[in-house]
């Protein structure tokens, strides 16, 4: 019955318990007995549950009962970061309600307002709920307050401990009196939205569908309305968080169709499923494609692995519509891709899943935004990475994005916060005070100087309990150079970076200090030169290899120095040759560190 | 055809804080058991060929009585020997003595090794040695008296806080012996020995060159030949049993912890005690195919100023080093040398000789 079913997610700054409330909604449903319970049920990924965030969304079907009446509750997980704000607005759209979680002690954060924003914009009806109230810091009246300020009252607002369990039984009662059943017609012909879609090696792509009008039953003939592609559907099914099998879905409900597909290409998330023979007018509404903002060249160590690399990005992109990436061509690193990704956490997860759970060693050069090149001749060239910039004399001006960035902190940080932000070309816009104790400061900030150590210091300078949130808002003209490393003077394409003139020479020593440190020595002197152009700004030199580790061969124990010798060529094998030269990995990285 | 052999015997009295060996303190009841179970194993192995090198090793040899040494060299007498062999033993100034001397030279020892490591006061004491000059000026010219005429002391250098000064004057003791052969070790931090738990840090890297690179030249002005990386001998003097592990020959080796190649394999003998008191004598078996010996070809024959002789590799392979390790590139940047058929590393670059090898052995064609 349709009005029996709700269609909700949960939403929250990271680490404010999303997780382990859904583990907690999950237990009390009976969908899964404590036995069975590992932390964090619904992070079935490794990778998501050694790093505590939810990186896929994932919908599970969960039986309710209230006044005798049974209720089908469907939740849809979402990330937590920034960087993710994509996907959330994914499951969002399959959506009528949201839970907003906040964390008891912590309060509202810089993710908290962003989320909540984007579920008003989706018109989610929307259930606050104050998490971790059983820590001893938990202070759930200033976080009432807090809530107030942001055009909650107090009593739609529920507290709870999801690691206790307390008031979890409230919530789910909440979401039924408050949270509207779905409205589409079953009746209508089929429309279907794609909000995920993952690869399964033995039933082809597998699609997460909300059925907004109409009914698919198993044996349909289904048509993607954006690619028209048609199949058979071999199977529906919900997981309830065990996989169970339908035979059909209906208006309202939220499971996944499965149909053969072989061809990865032929699905698009946000794509609607109509019949083939009674095919809707028109499409949903689906998402704004979002723009990757942060690039990054990503190369297999081993060359032989660069078809291994693309298969593995096509599979990653499937359920990661935000991933961009093209073939791009280095001359120290030989062929990789030209990846384009949300933001840094982002990057930092694809390059781990890619080496996880494909087993690709990477390299990935430091990540680089879009600059916007005014020539000479005033055409407007967009570069994503540093060795496409242009000569210089032929450049009229060069424009970088800015963002609005909100920093959430404890009042006493402002001061450091404030210095953080001008070393990074912020322009102050504003503070505003959400209590005594807590306030948000919004500036004007170069993207690129985000993505350069900015969260790093943010969280030092702050010991942690300031967080951030950045939107980009337009292009500005700054004074950009191209600076250039070279090894043994020869230019290495891949450790070029653009920067703003002023910080050059600093980064350029820093860089160079930094090199010195990682790339061991070798059989001869290597220099590491920082320049722009033809002007070298910055030199330091990895000395000559002056002795290795002479075993005395004693008793003539020779097969211990053969393993002396392997482990010498194991660790060798970790490093890239550029020229003459030996490359450790970390190298490609240590661009991005500022840590002197 | 096996010309060489090792004995070991991992007694001392004294345990120094690098040492890294199988070694362990002198009790005279283990000592008996030992030396029980050596025979044992000499005889269970040795198939009587004539031997053209023996070199008994420690531990501490001379840390035995006399009447353990002649216990041990009555094990030792089922050896056939050529006539030209080189039997060495090793030992410390501390324990050796005119008798045991006279003993050696009875069973046709001729060949004395000592260590001496450094003479300086604060770096015996960092090594945890003791050093009696008088006593050492007084056994070499004993030695002398008794007809040695082959004498090998060793020396280590790199040592914390040591400086070239220290060095010149451990040199210039050294020389004042007028000993023909001299070893000499940078110090190596192991894990597992006092100075390794101890935390103790190396020199740096470049002081150590700079080290090397005295003792080198300083060498040569007193007539030492540089013969491989750690040895210098006077003309004629080379040691013939190391020379055997670096020309990739056979050799057996008795004792705990002692290491042979014996036809396709690489022994490894245990560290317990108990094991090899109970039999069981091996620890680890390497066998080797053809990649495996010609790996070790590069890896041993490379450590030698002549390096290797590449005729000689090719009668034993049936194939060119060329073919198999794809080198050329290390000789045009002057890591590698081929001269007269022989291909070497230059003794200027000896000093990284581990990593010109890994260079080569990554230049292995595959198929």
């Amino acid at each position: 019955m349709q009005e029996n079913i709700r269609n909700f997610c949960i939403i929250a700054h990271i680490d404010h318990g999303k997780s382990t409330l859904a583990d907690r909604i999950l237990e009390l449903t009976g969908a899964i007995d404590k036995r069975e319970l590992k932390e964090q049920m619904l992070d079935s990924m490794d990778l998501e549950r050694e790093r505590g965030i939810t990186i896929k969304l994932n919908a599970v079907s969960l039986n309710y009962k209230k006044d005798n009446k049974e209720y089908m509750l469907n939740l849809i997980d979402t990330p937590g970061h920034v960087d993710f704000s994509y996907e959330v607005s994914r499951s969002l759209a399959a959506c009528e309600g949201a839970i907003l979680v906040v964390d008891a002690s912590q309060g509202v954060e810089a993710q908290t307002l962003a989320n909540l924003y984007l579920a008003m914009d989706n018109n989610l009806k929307i259930i606050p709920v104050i998490n971790k109230i059983d820590l001893p810091s938990a202070d759930p009246e200033k976080v009432i307050t807090e809530l107030e300020n942001i055009g909650f009252n107090r009593d739609e607002i529920v507290l709870t401990s999801a690691k206790t369990g307390v008031g979890v039984d409230k919530l789910l009662d909440k979401i039924i009196e408050v949270i509207p059943a779905p409205t589409g017609n079953k009746n209508a012909p089929l429309k279907a939205l794609i909000f995920d879609s993952l690869f399964d090696s033995y039933r082809g792509v597998i699609t997460s569908i909300r059925v907004v009008d109409g009914e698919v039953k198993v044996k349909d003939l289904v048509k993607m309305m954006e690619t028209n592609a048609v199949y058979d559907v071999v199977s529906l099914y919900i997981n309830t968080p065990k996989e169970k099998e339908v035979t059909s879905l209906k208006a309202g409900e939220v499971g996944y169709l499965a149909a053969s597909i072989k061809s990865i290409s032929d699905v698009h998330v946000g794509d609607t499923i109509t019949l083939d023979s009674n095919p809707a007018k028109d499409k949903l509404p689906g998402y704004k494609p979002m723009k990757p903002t942060v690039y990054s060249g990503l190369f297999p160590i081993d060359a032989n692995k660069f078809e291994d690399l693309r298969e593995a990005l096509e599979k990653l992109k499937l359920n990661d519509a935000a991933l961009t990436f093209e073939p791009e061509t280095s001359k120290a690193l030989g062929f990789g891709f030209r990846c384009g990704f949300l933001g840094l956490l982002h990057m930092e997860i694809i390059e781990e899943r890619i080496e996880r759970e494909f087993g690709i060693d990477l390299i990935a050069t430091s990540p680089s935004v879009i600059y916007e090149v005014i020539m000479t001749d005033n055409s407007k060239v967009m570069i994503d990475c540093p060795s496409k910039m242009p000569r210089r004399e032929l450049i009229n001006k060069v424009l970088e994005p800015y963002v609005k960035c909100s920093i959430f902190t404890p009042s006493e940080y402002i001061g450091p916060i404030m210095e953080l932000c001008q070393d990074k070309r912020g322009n102050f816009l504003n503070m505003e005070y959400l209590d005594e104790t807590r306030v948000s400061i919004n500036y004007d900030i170069p993207l690129s100087e985000i993505v350069y150590d900015f969260f790093d210091r943010l969280k030092s300078y702050t010991k942690g309990y300031a967080s951030f949130d950045y939107e980009i808002t337009d292009y500005k003209e700054s004074n950009l150079v191209k600076m250039d490393i070279l090894l043994n003077g020869e230019v290495v394409d891949a450790l070029s970076v653009i920067v703003h003139k002023d910080f050059a020479y600093n980064r350029g020593r820093i860089v160079c200090e930094k090199l010195k440190e990682i790339i061991p020595r070798q059989l001869f002197e290597v220099p590491i030169q920082a320049s722009i152009g033809t002007h070298v700004i910055a030199r330091e030199t990895v000395k000559a290899l002056r002795k290795d580790v002479l075993a005395k061969c004693y008793g003539g124990d020779v097969t211990r120095k053969k393993k002396l010798l392997e482990k010498q060529k194991e660790g060798k094998k970790r490093m890239k040759q550029i020229g003459s030269v030996e490359v450790p990995q970390e190298a490609f990285l240590s661009i991005l560190s500022s840590k002197e | 055809m096996i010309k060489n052999c090792y004995i070991h015997i991992p007694f001392c009295d004294k345990i120094c804080s690098y040492c890294d060996f199988c070694k362990m303190y002198k009790i005279d009841d283990f000592i008996d058991t030992y030396l029980d179970s050596l025979e044992k194993e000499i005889k269970s192995i040795y198939k009587g060929e004539v031997l053209d090198t023996i070199y008994i090793g420690g531990g501490t040899p001379s840390s035995l009585s006399l009447k353990q040494l002649k216990r041990l060299f009555e094990i030792l007498s089922i050896f056939n020997k050529s006539k030209t062999i080189e039997y060495t033993i090793e030992n410390n100034f501390e324990n050796i003595d005119r008798d045991k001397l006279e003993l050696y030279r009875e069973v046709g020892i001729n060949r004395l090794s000592f260590g001496i490591e450094t003479t300086n006061k604060n770096h015996l004491k960092l090594l945890e040695r003791e050093l009696d000059l008088d006593k050492v000026n007084n056994t070499i010219k004993i030695c002398r008296e008794l007809g040695f005429n082959n004498i090998n002391v060793d020396l280590i250098y790199a040592l914390p806080n040591e400086t070239i000064k220290d060095l010149e004057d451990d040199l210039k003791y050294i020389y004042s012996l007028d000993v023909e052969h001299i070893s000499t070790y940078s110090l190596i931090i192991e894990d597992h020995t006092k100075l390794g738990i101890n935390n103790t840090k190396n020199i740096s890297e470049d002081l150590d060159y700079e080290m090397y690179k005295y003792i080198c030249s300083s060498m040569k002005s007193n007539n030492y030949k540089h013969y491989e990386i750690s040895n210098f001998s006077k003309e004629g003097f080379y040691s013939k049993h190391n020379t055997c592990y670096w020309n990739n020959d056979c050799y057996y080796g008795f004792g705990i912890g002692a290491s042979s190649y014996i036809d396709n394999m690489r022994i490894t003998n245990t560290r317990s005690l108990n094991n090899y008191c109970g039999g069981k004598y091996v620890k680890e078996v390497e066998y080797l195919n053809d990649d495996d010996k010609m790996e070790y070809e590069v890896i041993l024959n490379l450590r030698k100023s002549n390096g290797i002789d590449l005729d000689m590799f090719k009668s034993k392979y049936n194939k060119s080093l060329i073919d198999v390790y794809n080198y050329k590139d290390l000789i045009d940047l002057g890591v590698l040398v081929l001269d007269n058929n022989h291909l070497y590393i230059p003794e200027d670059k000896w000093y990284i000789s581990n990593s010109i090898i890994v260079d080569v052995l990554e230049r292995k064609i595959y198929g």
